[in-house]
Formats: C-alpha cells, structure tokens, sequence
C-alpha cells in the first residue's frame, strides 16, 4: 500500500473507442450496455459536456464542445440520478429560472408549461418544494423542465431507474407523446429492457467502450427468440427422456424440461406429432426467453 | 435579470435555515472581533511594528476583512468549486446556454458573510478617523482602488485553487493555505515579515498592492518611490487574468464524475 503511496502506476484507460453511429431526426434511439461500458460518457460528449481526446460529433451541424452555448439552446437532458432541479425551493421557481436561462417568451412557456401539466399531471407539484416530493414526482418535474424549450433532442440517461411500475409506464407514455408532438429526437440509456421494447425504434448496444450492436431491436429478439424452452408433463414415469433436436435440460419423474437444439425450428404440430409418438403427454408449455435474458445472453456472447 | 433571479432563489433556499444562518454569522462575527483584539494587544507591547502604528495596521485588517468578505459572499461558487464538481452540478451548467462564470457566480451566495463585510468597513472607518493623513484627490482614488484591487486578487486566488482542484477533484488542504493564508498575511502591513517573503508576496501573489504600497502612499513613507505606491492597486488588478486563463485552460481538461 505504501508503495502504491509513493509510486502510482497510472495505466491509460479508453472509455470509448471506435463508436460511431448516426441518428435521424425523430428517432428514439436506445443505448444500452452493461454497467460502465461508457454509456453516460457518450452521452456527456453529445451533450457537450466532455471534450473527447479525439473524434467528431456533429449534432444538428453543430460540435457540442466547440460551440457549447449555441448548442445546448437546442437539448434537453435528464440525469436520472441527478436533479437538474433546485432542491430547496417550489418546483415553479426552478421552472421560472430555466425560462430566464433558456430566455423562454412568455406567452411560449404558458402554453409549453399547460401541455406538460396536463400530459404529465404535475400541476399540484409545482408548488412544493422538490425535497418534498416523491421520486416518481421528482421524475415527472425533471422531465418537464427538460423540456420547458421545446429542446429538438432529448437525453435520458436511466430515466426510470428506481420508479413504481404505474409511473414508470406514466413516463414511457409521456416520452412517445413528446416525440410524437414535437417529433424531438429522444436518446436514452436505460437498463430496464421494457422500456427498449415500448419505446425504441433502434437500439445501440455499446460494451467495454465499443458498438456492438446497432440496428432494430426485433432483429435481435428474432434472433433469440428462436430458442424455446418447453415444459412436458408426462402421464406416467420414464426412466429416460431423450428427443431429435431437443436437449433434455432437467428430468424428474413425469416431468421434463426441453430446449431447442440451436438448428431446430420450432413449430407446435411438429412437436406434438414428435413427442407424442414415443411418450404420453398430459400438458406441455412452451416459452421463449425474455427480453432480459435475451440481453444477458448478448452481454454473454460479447464476454461483457 | 438573471443574476438577480439567483440572488432570489438563493434567499429563498437559505431564508428556511434562518436560526443556522443568524448562529453562522454571529459565530464569524465573534472570530473577526478575536482577530482585531489580537492586532490590538500586540501595539500594546510595541508602539509602532516596522514602523507602522496601530490604526494604520488596522486599517489593512478593514481592507482584507472587507474583500475577503465580499468575494467570499459572491464568488462563493469558485471556493467551492470541488463541491461543484462532485455533486455534478458544473456538468448542469455545461447544458444551460449561459456562460460557465455567470453560473459559477450565480450557483453560490454566503449572506452569512455580509456582517463580515460591515464590520470591514466599520473597521476600515475606525482606522481611518484616527490616522494623520494630509487627505487629497489621489489618496482617495489610491483608497477606493486598494479594495477593488484587493477584490481582484483574492479573487484570482479562488480561481487557482478552483483551477487545480478540477485536476485533483477532491480539496486539497494547501489550497486553503493559498487562500485563508493569504488572508491571514494581509491582517498587518506584509512589510513587517522577512524581505524575501515579502517579495513573494508582492511579485508572486500581490498581495503588497492592496496592503502597505497603497499605505505607504497615503501615509508618503517609506523607501518604494511614491508613484510607484500609487499606481501599485491598479497593477495588482492584472493578477486576476493569468488566473483566469489558467482556470478557463483547466476547464477543458474537466472529467466529469461517474454517475
């Protein structure tokens, strides 16, 4: 330890390396990855808060860092983690502030300020001090004061994280409004694949600071979902289970658990016919994996 | 304005810890009223330090306690810079369109330290009603210039050790010594202390021009020719824009924290 005191090795890491995508306009994208594959810091240089060592970014014809305040007229960004928000004071005059830092006109932020009300319930909110509020609320007023500039391009870093299922679903629902309203570019990072599913058009999958994915999410859950897993109940006991083209994963007695063999394309009559030709089969339920497990078998496939 | 909007929203926040902050400004006040007794017990043994009497030396105690106060009651952001960076709040400033400065100054204001900055003044008046001075046009200019150059270095202060601590993240204690230390220096006129240190702090941090030169000058002692003295306030305002080019520098090379 004392030796770690006197001589620091330091050892240059790259947080990202080779990431390169574009993005449409109106698109909502999804960012995913792991933890720490350098998500956030993607992020903090679209958003124009990092300078990178090297490379380009170009967002509506504008370099975040080279042309900071042009830039940020035109972004919204939300930190899940942390507030954007003043804590001590009513949630209003946080809004009242960002209208003077975004010099919002006023007759603009009256009617900016009623749709987000009505479309994310907050007008009760507003008069309470942020401290106070719960962190589903707390959520729903980051969101908005994101959003008081009517920002063409919207960053969500983990925008649910920590949210009750009826908000977080109140949250999804307000994201596709938006974009829908003002066609605004949504990027969003999130661990909670729900949200991949209900929101995204296109996912980017980033690990150890490399692209390793990008394209349409059903692409890859097509892909997946490939692989069943099937749970047989037999009417009576067999000493030995075995199937073509099927992995028998557990067995016990009068039941059994099948998978797919990677080439068998599963088909229900097929199987029916197959297995009821050597054994009698009183129930059987088929699943796919989930979008979670799809994702850690990703994650898995690119030793993440 | 929104400067203006930042002082409000701060009232606002603080005005809840009414009782805290009465109990942090009284406590302050009590430490300055300890610091002045401490000057004053010192002329009671010696007539005169290095030549100066007792209400010229405390003139310098109003002059630093007066900008100090000021800046740390303004510039409170750049002192707390570290604090900033960790809780993430500079990154928000990254995102807002309003220059980084114009937030920094707007992210902090220590209404605790406006008694400070009374007192400073009383001080200040005291010191002056009671020294011999031939008052003219210049002497006063040469005055009023001393606490806004006074301002101006101590402000450059806060910006180095803001500066550096964007590369060392945490606060590093010798900043403080940067800092408090120059504070402390500049209770009595810097030229009772060794000659090399008082070079250091003349040429290096200048502290000297809004101390004894300006001093020197409305008192007309001392061995520094006398246009010198007066112009002194002014030069020592240039301290602040190396300062500030170091901070800006400093800036880019910002890694923000993880979340």
């Amino acid at each position: 330890m004392l030796k770690n005191f006197f001589c620091r090795k330091y050892k240059t890491i790259e947080a990202l390396k080779d990431v390169s995508f574009s993005i449409e306009e109106g698109e909502i994208v999804g960012y995913i990855g792991p933890n720490g594959a350098g998500k956030s810091t993607t992020i903090k240089i679209m958003s124009g808060i990092l300078t990178p060592t090297s490379g380009t970014c170009v967002i509506d014809g504008l370099v975040p860092w080279q042309n900071r305040k042009t830039f940020v007229k035109n972004i919204g960004v939300v930190f899940g983690q942390r507030s954007q928000l003043w804590w001590d004071v009513p949630v209003m005059d946080s809004f009242e502030l960002l209208k003077d830092i975004y010099k919002i006109p006023t007759d603009q932020f009256k009617e900016t300020l009623e749709l987000l009300n009505k479309a994310l319930n907050i007008e009760d909110l507003l008069g309470r001090p942020l401290r106070q509020l719960s962190l589903g609320q707390k959520m729903k007023c980051e969101l908005a004061g994101s959003l008081l500039h009517r920002p063409k391009i919207l960053f969500l870093d983990e925008p649910t994280i920590g949210l009750d299922a009826v908000t977080k679903l109140a949250v999804r629902d307000f994201i596709k409004f938006i974009n829908k309203e003002w066609s605004t570019t949504i990027i969003l990072t999130t661990h909670d694949m729900n949200d991949i599913e209900a929101l995204t058009n296109k996912i980017i999958l980033i690990g150890k600071g490399r692209i390793l994915y990008q394209g349409s999410f059903e692409n890859i859950k097509d892909k997946y979902s490939a692989e069943k897993t099937i749970e047989v109940e037999f009417a009576k006991d067999y000493q030995k289970v075995s199937l073509a083209g099927y992995k028998v994963v557990e067995h016990n007695q009068r039941f059994a658990t099948l998978k797919t063999l990677p080439k068998t394309q599963f088909h229900t009559t097929d199987f029916v016919n197959q297995i009821s030709k050597k054994y009698e089969v009183v129930d059987f339920q088929v699943s796919s994996l989930s979008v979670d497990e799809i994702l850690a078998k990703l994650y898995n496939e690119y030793e993440l | 304005m929104l400067y203006k909007n930042y002082i409000k929203m701060h009232m606002k926040s603080s005005f809840q810890y009414r009782f805290n902050m009465m109990f942090v400004a009284f406590n302050q006040l009590l430490i300055m009223v300890g610091e002045i007794l401490s000057v004053y017990l010192l002329f009671l043994q010696f007539e005169s330090v290095a030549g100066w009497t007792f209400y010229e030396s405390l003139l310098m105690l109003g002059v630093i306690y007066t900008v100090y106060s000021f800046v740390e009651a303004f510039a409170r952001g750049y002192d707390e810079f570290p604090k900033l960076v960790q809780s993430g709040e500079l990154d928000r400033f990254m995102i807002r369109p309003v220059n980084i400065h114009y937030q920094i100054f707007g992210s902090r204001f220590e209404f605790t330290k406006f008694p400070r900055i009374i007192l400073g003044i009383v001080v200040s008046v005291i010191a002056l009603v009671n020294m011999s001075v031939d008052w003219n046009v210049w002497k006063v200019l040469v005055l009023i210039a001393t606490y806004i150059c006074g301002s101006f270095v101590i402000f450059g202060l806060f910006l180095l050790s803001a500066g550096i601590s964007i590369y060392t993240v945490e606060n590093l204690e010798f900043l403080n010594i940067v800092t408090n230390g120059s504070k402390e220096l500049a209770f009595y006129p810097i030229n009772i202390y060794a000659k090399w240190f008082t070079r250091i702090f003349t040429f290096v941090i200048p502290i000297a021009c809004f101390n004894y030169l300006p001093l020197s000058f409305i008192m007309e002692t001392g061995s520094v020719p006398m246009w010198l003295c007066g112009v002194s306030p002014l030069l020592g305002m240039l301290f602040v824009l190396p300062c500030l080019l170091f901070f800006n520098l400093s800036l880019r090379h910002y890694k923000s924290t993880g979340t």
